[in-house]
């Protein structure tokens, strides 16, 4: 079974998806993403399917929960790169893959997931006022 | 001479891979379009692995076919297993919140140009789909 | 069933052009039928990544009218653009082809549709946050 690699991107996770995925492989990508996110303390993940030519519905699911998870995990998620042919057969597929936000390429990726961060930032209320790391999770 | 049929066990998540694998091989060598490859992949891809998870196991016979001049790619999934009671439901279930029988029958229908169904319970359950050259 | 030389054909006649850095179009003209339709929507598709564009109009001015199946192939490509992080605007909807769009029960829902190419091309442009101004003249000559 291949597990997929995840790279650190400053608070960024990457996924890069470069093989036809088997079905144990896609479970096992969920559990080292919810892993890396807390670990990393992560802010956003971009999946990169530019590679890929097929997405069926277990994939197309695995995107969705992906999602759900790291919005648990307080981090965005982006699926990138998706094909065209890939884009149409899940039209037909039926599958709207709500809750999934997409862009074209990675670049436009790391830019939406950039710019969802600063909207969700709280501003300071005084410019004098000094931000203040959080302690970081010590999961045993 | 009539051409071989690939002939795939389907047993692991493996077996699904590779159902996919000569399902490309198939599509690319009768010139399916890029896109009707993408949808007769994406189709066996599911019909493989719900012979897989809800047949228990079964067998994938891939062909290419020709009628009136045409070409095409024929794939078809046969398992004895369980059966399916309802069809009519399992034709016409969605994916969303994986509720339902969630095997996506519907779906792949919509993604080939023939598609038969056929089942029986506690026999097991024979789909068989054809994708022509445009 | 279409002929490799027939879709070669169909590419020649229905091109899409690129309006802006990062808008491109398809002006459609004629009667459109499924097979056209789907060929035509799978190039503009295609156009987005090769540019690496994030806006796609689809111009139907020149359509005199819809059926069901190129109606659908329309909303295919709007969300099929979405899925690929882009975003699809039709604009020159005529209003015989409006009416039959609600009469055949096609819901257009959210897609953005606009009255015509212009309204589609600024409306693009606003969303990638470019603006056009018109200068006001500085003086007498």
């Amino acid at each position: 079974m291949d597990r997929v690699p995840i790279l650190s991107l400053g608070d960024v996770l990457l996924v890069s998806i470069q093989v036809d995925l088997q079905d144990e492989s896609v479970v096992a990508l969920q559990e080292d993403l919810a892993e890396r996110i807390v670990d990393s303390g992560a802010s956003g993940v971009v999946i990169d399917i530019s590679a890929v030519e097929i997405v069926d519905s277990f994939i197309g699911r695995m995107f969705a929960t992906i999602a759900s998870l790291s919005k648990v995990l307080d981090a965005e998620t982006v699926v990138v790169g998706m094909r065209p042919a890939v884009a149409i057969t899940l039209v037909e597929l039926g599958l709207s893959l709500q809750g999934v936000r997409t862009a074209l390429d990675l670049e436009r990726g790391l830019a939406a997931l950039r710019q969802r961060r600063a909207e969700r930032e709280i501003p300071l209320a005084d410019e004098s006022d000094e931000a203040v790391e959080a302690p970081t999770a010590a999961w045993d | 001479m009539p051409e071989p049929v690939d002939e795939l066990p389907i047993t692991t998540g493996d077996d699904v891979v590779r159902v996919r694998q000569a399902v490309r091989a198939r599509a690319g060598a009768a010139q399916l379009s890029l896109v009707d490859q993408t949808k007769l992949i994406t189709a066996a891809s599911e019909l493989a692995r719900n012979t897989l998870v809800h047949g228990g196991s079964g067998v994938a016979r891939v062909e290419t076919v020709e009628r009136q001049g045409r070409r095409g790619v024929k794939a078809v999934f046969t398992d004895h297993g369980p059966g399916i009671a309802d069809v009519e439901k399992a034709l016409t279930d969605g994916f969303t919140t994986g509720s339902g029988l969630g095997l996506g029958l519907g779906g792949s229908r919509r993604l080939v140009d023939e598609f038969v169904l056929e089942t029986a319970v506690g026999k097991g359950t024979t789909v068989t789909v054809i994708k022509w050259t445009r | 069933m279409i002929t490799e030389q027939a879709e070669q054909l169909l590419e020649l006649t229905t091109p899409v052009v690129e309006l802006w850095e990062g808008v491109v179009a398809v002006p459609l003209i004629g009667t459109l039928d499924s097979a056209r339709t789907q060929v035509v929507m799978e190039k503009l598709l295609q156009t987005l990544i090769d540019t690496g564009s994030e806006h796609a109009i689809i111009d139907i001015t020149g359509v005199p009218a819809v059926d069901t199946e190129v109606a659908q192939h329309l909303l295919k490509t709007v969300v099929a653009a979405r899925l690929m992080g882009a975003e699809c605007t039709i604009s020159g909807i005529r209003p015989q082809i409006a009416q039959t769009i609600v009469a055949l029960g096609i819901e257009f829902g959210d897609i953005p549709t606009k009255a015509t190419l212009a309204d589609a091309l600024l409306y693009a442009l606003r969303n990638s946050g470019v603006e056009v101004v018109r200068r006001r003249r500085t003086g007498a000559g």
